[in-house]
């Protein structure tokens, strides 16, 4: 088993200055998710719960037993960092009819100061006052990650055998471009423009329609804030020693840098912990394509985020890249792979569901394992379970209010396995998940918000500092 | 309850319509049946009372037989002291009602409803002594804005005020303890002060509690604001693990005590001033 890690003390520069001068120990966790994973929705809870743990996050606590002196949102003071609008979301969740808050398109930070009485004899010293700061980290820059160790020719080739088995018929435009490429063409500013331009679009038009999570580099999907520099503009390509190849291979290099700087960056290299959001209900319906793409993304993730149990491994595939501070010693200390919506299931497939994400991220099983885990949650509850009668028998379903009818929606999508499915599940319809509105939030979100697996998601996070 | 192995998946929509889906909330813990101590206090105070209100009729009685004069003056007697029992009693519960319209304020700042949210803030601000000033935020359309008003203004200054009234409860606690000799009057000292303080701080909100009605005040104080009690049981724990050293105990003597108690009021005062204030914290 690893050791514990506490968090580490405040002494860095840029939007934790102002917390650390107030003699707060900062605790950042990042959270990020694939393809409508439910962030939003996610951090509006946990913000809301954490507001009222009481009611929001019965679990947790009792376990603090009354410690939780006070918790209250932080003031954002001068930090340039765009602040979550917490309020907005929350309020159009409460909302009747309510509404889901719109997916954001933008970085930003929520940040919650605690006060936290001490346990035991310790309670007569102070309490421990802690920032925990929610960065809601884009999904698409962690698939970055793995670039890190791929040079452009074998990236380019894993990247275009995708293509070929995934989306042969979507890619069908960026395929013809590539094959109409002369062998050795030249390295011309146009001809990469336009590549750029077909692969990127593609990317988008798998993402939104298509489902897909595994889309590289995730800076085309989630560009970063401030002007796009030239260098971006580059494409998978194969073969061919051509100034083209030469071209977007130094291009993708100067991508990497870039990747390798972000990670170090004051706003976003500092992670202690780190949430990852996965719809994988939505990917057992979608197909055995796509839920094989959540499942290398999800795997590639992992990986990336493994390095510090097999860094004589990966330390020369970096190679001269600058070892990025958050998976640095002392960087990440646990990270949560959470499946949402396990509200849409009944309550006996979400041990299933919580062991169908340790299959895809292959987790060794949880008693090896102190510093990553696996949940199934709904960070927004908005269905029940009931027992529901079919085919002479009883199975147990969910039911809620879909979006807009006010009427009950019953719903058994199917069996979620418990390991990655063979074809005999593939054989067998998963259907899709209704869309529900979110439960009534009591007390108009001042009690929280109703959930699942959110307290042992944060308690796991905190477990250390708390 | 058997359930099927492979029933087909599906989905199916209910006739008939539903309201919107509310969590399971636990019920709050029942109450449970009065104790011992509750019901001989309760048999005790119906004899008392109930035998004194037929002493009284009967004296009365006897007293017409008397003489007429005698009798009419007897029973204006009665019905005076008694009315002014009954007044008292009035108050009492007018009191324990106003405290009670707290958390329908609440409720009301808490809806999201701007127009909820607006009645209730002139509500609020027409009990408050100094709630005139503050008129224009009542007419506030944002309830976001209407409630960061609040906080700015009306809330601030009350804060500050009771800080002002717990400073000055400390100072005198303070000066009081040291000085007198008997920690049974200390202590007899500090109960009083901190519920005159309590009221202090009722009538700066706009609340005017009797004697139950700070009693329920002080337990709302106490339950609502956990966070602060914990505080302040945190440093009256240091304080006592310091004293209980017979040599520190003997070099601080009662001047430490003093400053824990002083230390106390002031956190009472911020207690109260949570427990009466109807405006959410941010």
């Amino acid at each position: 088993m690893m050791p514990r890690m506490a968090p580490r003390s405040v002494t860095v520069v840029g939007p934790d200055a102002a917390a650390a001068a107030r003699g707060r120990q900062v605790l950042r966790i990042g959270v990020t998710g694939l393809a409508r994973a439910g962030k939003t929705a996610f951090l509006s809870s946990a913000a809301a719960n954490l507001l009222a743990p009481r009611t929001g996050l019965p679990v947790l606590s009792r376990r603090l037993a009354g410690r939780l002196v006070r918790v209250a949102i932080a003031p954002a003071g001068a930090e340039s960092m765009p602040r979550f609008d917490f309020r907005r979301h929350l309020a159009t969740l409460a909302a009747d009819p309510p509404r889901w808050p719109a997916r954001t398109e933008a970085v930003s930070l929520l940040a919650l100061d605690l006060d936290i009485a001490r346990p035991g004899l310790a309670r007569a010293l102070p309490p421990r006052r802690l920032r925990l700061e929610f960065l809601d980290y884009p999904g698409e820059w962690l698939l970055d990650l793995p670039l890190l160790g791929q040079d452009f020719r074998q990236w380019s080739e894993a990247a275009l055998a995708r293509l070929q088995t995934l989306a042969p018929l979507p890619a069908r435009a960026f395929l013809d471009f590539l094959r109409a490429l002369p062998a050795r063409a030249g390295a011309d500013e146009p001809l990469a423009e336009t590549g750029h331009g077909l692969y990127r679009a593609l990317l988008n038009r798998l993402r939104e329609e298509g489902g897909l999570a595994m889309l590289q580099p995730g800076r085309f999907l989630m560009p970063a804030p401030g002007p796009e520099p030239p260098w971006m503009a580059f494409f998978p390509l194969q073969g061919g020693g051509g100034g083209l190849f030469r071209l977007l291979a130094a291009r993708y290099d100067a991508y990497r840098r870039a990747v390798a700087r972000d990670l170090v960056s004051p706003g976003f290299g500092r992670l202690d912990r780190l949430v990852v959001l996965a719809d994988v209900l939505s990917a057992l319906h979608a197909g055995p394509a796509a839920f094989a793409d959540m499942a290398d993304a999800l795997g590639s993730i992992a990986e990336a985020l493994r390095w510090r149990r097999s860094r004589t491994l990966r330390l020369p595939q970096l190679g001269t890249l600058r070892l990025p501070a958050w998976l640095g010693p002392g960087g990440i200390g646990r990270v949560a792979f959470a499946a949402t919506k396990a509200d849409h299931v009944a309550e006996r497939q979400r041990a299933s569901l919580a062991a169908l994400m340790r299959a895809m991220t292959l987790l060794p099983d949880a008693a090896g394992e102190a510093r990553a885990a696996v949940f199934a949650i709904a960070a927004v509850r908005c269905a029940e379970d009931f027992v529901w009668t079919l085919d002479g028998g009883n199975v147990a379903a969910v039911r809620g209010r879909v979006l807009g009818d006010e009427r009950l929606t019953r719903s058994y999508p199917g069996e979620v396995p418990d390991r990655l499915p063979g074809a005999a599940f593939w054989a067998q319809p998963f259907l899709a998940l209704p869309q529900f509105e979110p439960m009534r939030l009591p007390d108009g979100g001042a009690a929280g918000v109703p959930q699942i697996g959110l307290d042992a998601l944060i308690g796991f996070l905190l477990d250390d500092v708390l | 309850m058997s359930f099927a192995t492979t029933p087909r998946p599906r989905i199916e929509i209910e006739p008939a319509t539903s309201p919107r889906l509310e969590p399971f909330v636990p019920l709050p813990r029942s109450r449970s049946a009065p104790g011992s101590l509750t019901l001989m206090l309760g048999g005790l105070a119906v004899l008392v009372v109930g035998f004194a209100l037929l002493q009284i009729a009967n004296f009365v009685a006897d007293q017409f037989a008397r003489g007429p004069l005698l009798g009419t003056l007897t029973l204006a007697i009665a019905l005076g002291g008694l009315g002014l029992l009954g007044l008292a009693v009035w108050r009492e519960i007018a009191g324990l009602f106003a405290i009670a319209a707290v958390d329908g304020l609440r409720a009301d700042f808490a809806s999201g409803d701007a127009e909820r949210m607006r009645m209730a803030a002139r509500s609020w601000l027409g009990r408050l002594p100094e709630g005139d000033q503050y008129a224009m935020i009542g007419a506030s359309a944002e309830p976001a804005a209407l409630l960061g008003l609040l906080r700015a203004g009306p809330v601030a200054m009350l804060r500050s005020q009771a800080d002002a009234l717990g400073r000055e409860a400390a100072v005198q606690i303070f000066a009081a303890t040291a000085a007198i000799p008997s920690p049974a009057l200390d202590g007899l000292l500090v109960a009083w002060r901190g519920i005159r303080l309590v009221r202090q701080v009722a009538v700066l909100h706009g609340l005017r509690p009797g004697l139950l009605g700070t009693f329920a005040l002080l337990r709302r104080a106490l339950l609502s604001a956990a966070g602060t009690a914990a505080a302040n049981l945190a440093v009256d724990t240091l304080a006592r693990a310091v004293l209980s050293n017979p040599l520190l105990q003997h070099l601080a003597g009662d001047v430490a005590g003093a400053s824990v108690a002083a230390r106390r009021t002031l956190v009472l005062a911020r207690v109260a001033a949570a427990a009466c204030s109807p405006v959410p914290d941010a």
